[in-house]
């Protein structure tokens, strides 16, 4: 195989979506959860991605990171830090973070009208 | 039997999450070398692909009238993701040869359920030994489906010889729910068969038999 040449060549361009000022909000129950997982300390934030896989195409990836070297707008949402990266702003512009209470598929769930549509364990969307 | 120049592409990916990218995307596990089936939110197949590590990238080798679709729906999955492809299709050819092939300098070669898979640099001058008849006899006796014959956008892998391409107990990919539903449930639609001459659907045309995809009963 001939890729010798292969890192001096062009990349494949992708066709990037534009970068959107996300706008999101979060409900009374996944702000109580936040506030139990945190305590008082905010020195950490929620990372709020889009990973590519699950049934439709893109799962949400949800992690309390102190950092991040990804490309990330900051917000502040009900006093908490919440980090979206830039890459997929224009999947999570408008999303409503809840949270389920129930012994099944229970958790933080995402509520996104960009979706049109999603598997049955909610975690992917497309 | 002997050596067929397939009309394939080759794409390059670098950076640290390209088998994770592919695995979450494909009906196979993902690990390292293998093949693989992308299939869309119907399961119908996008391309058959086969992955080979090559150092720390990953080489995809597919169907070169697929390669539009399946860049198209790789490319909206790459968000936060380290992954970078490139099309290395002009500096390589692909051959199938039905024997075993030792690796050498510029050629690249794994063994796959269809035969030995060469990429060979441009620069190293290989000639087919097989024409195009003897090749499709070749799929015909081993039952081995072929990209714009059996593998089409109108098929899932179930439909044309594919099934053993679709891993088992993997999780969530495109087209998941649907293959594992009728996995589960053993209705899995037609299948592809061999048949005796004359045919009028065959999906390949042999010399004594052909490939055709049909209901079972």
């Amino acid at each position: 195989m001939d890729c010798g040449t292969c890192d001096s060549g062009p990349a494949i361009v992708i066709n990037t979506p534009q970068v959107v000022q996300v706008e999101l909000t979060m409900t009374q129950k996944a702000t109580e959860m936040l506030e139990d997982a945190f305590g008082d300390d905010r020195s950490h934030a929620l990372l709020v991605g889009v990973l590519s896989g699950g049934c439709s195409g893109y799962m949400y990836d949800l992690q309390i990171v102190e950092s991040t070297e990804i490309d990330c707008q900051e917000l502040e949402i009900n006093g908490f830090r919440v980090l979206v990266p830039n890459a997929s702003s224009h999947l999570l512009n408008g999303i409503e973070i809840d949270y389920v209470d129930r012994l099944m598929g229970g958790g933080f769930k995402i509520n996104n009208p960009n979706a049109s549509s999603s598997c049955g364990c909610g975690e992917s969307f497309s | 039997m002997g050596l067929f120049q397939l009309d394939s592409y080759v794409l390059l990916l670098s950076g640290n999450d390209g088998l994770k990218f592919l695995d979450g995307l494909s009906t196979n596990k993902v690990s390292g070398t293998c093949t693989t089936v992308f299939t869309d939110q119907n399961a119908k197949i996008i391309d058959m692909v086969d992955v080979i590590t090559v150092g720390q990238n990953i080489a995809l080798v597919g169907h070169a009238d697929y390669k539009d679709r399946l860049i198209g729906h790789l490319s909206s999955k790459i968000l936060q993701q380290d992954v970078i492809f490139r099309d290395i299709t002009p500096n390589n050819k692909v051959y199938l040869s039905t024997e075993q092939w030792i690796a050498s300098d510029g050629v690249t070669v794994v063994q796959t359920f269809r035969g030995w898979l060469l990429v060979v640099s441009n620069t190293i001058h290989l000639e087919s030994t097989m024409t195009l008849e003897e090749f499709n006899d070749y799929r015909v006796e081993n039952l081995i489906p072929h990209q714009g014959h059996e593998i089409t956008s109108n098929v899932h892998p179930f439909n044309c010889g594919l099934e053993h391409l679709v891993h088992e107990s993997k999780g969530c990919y495109i087209g998941q729910e649907i293959l594992t539903r009728m996995r589960s449930r053993n209705k899995m639609g037609k299948q592809l068969i061999q048949i005796q001459n004359p045919t009028e659907t065959a999906t390949t045309r042999g010399t004594t038999n052909s490939l055709d995809i049909r209901k079972i009963n």
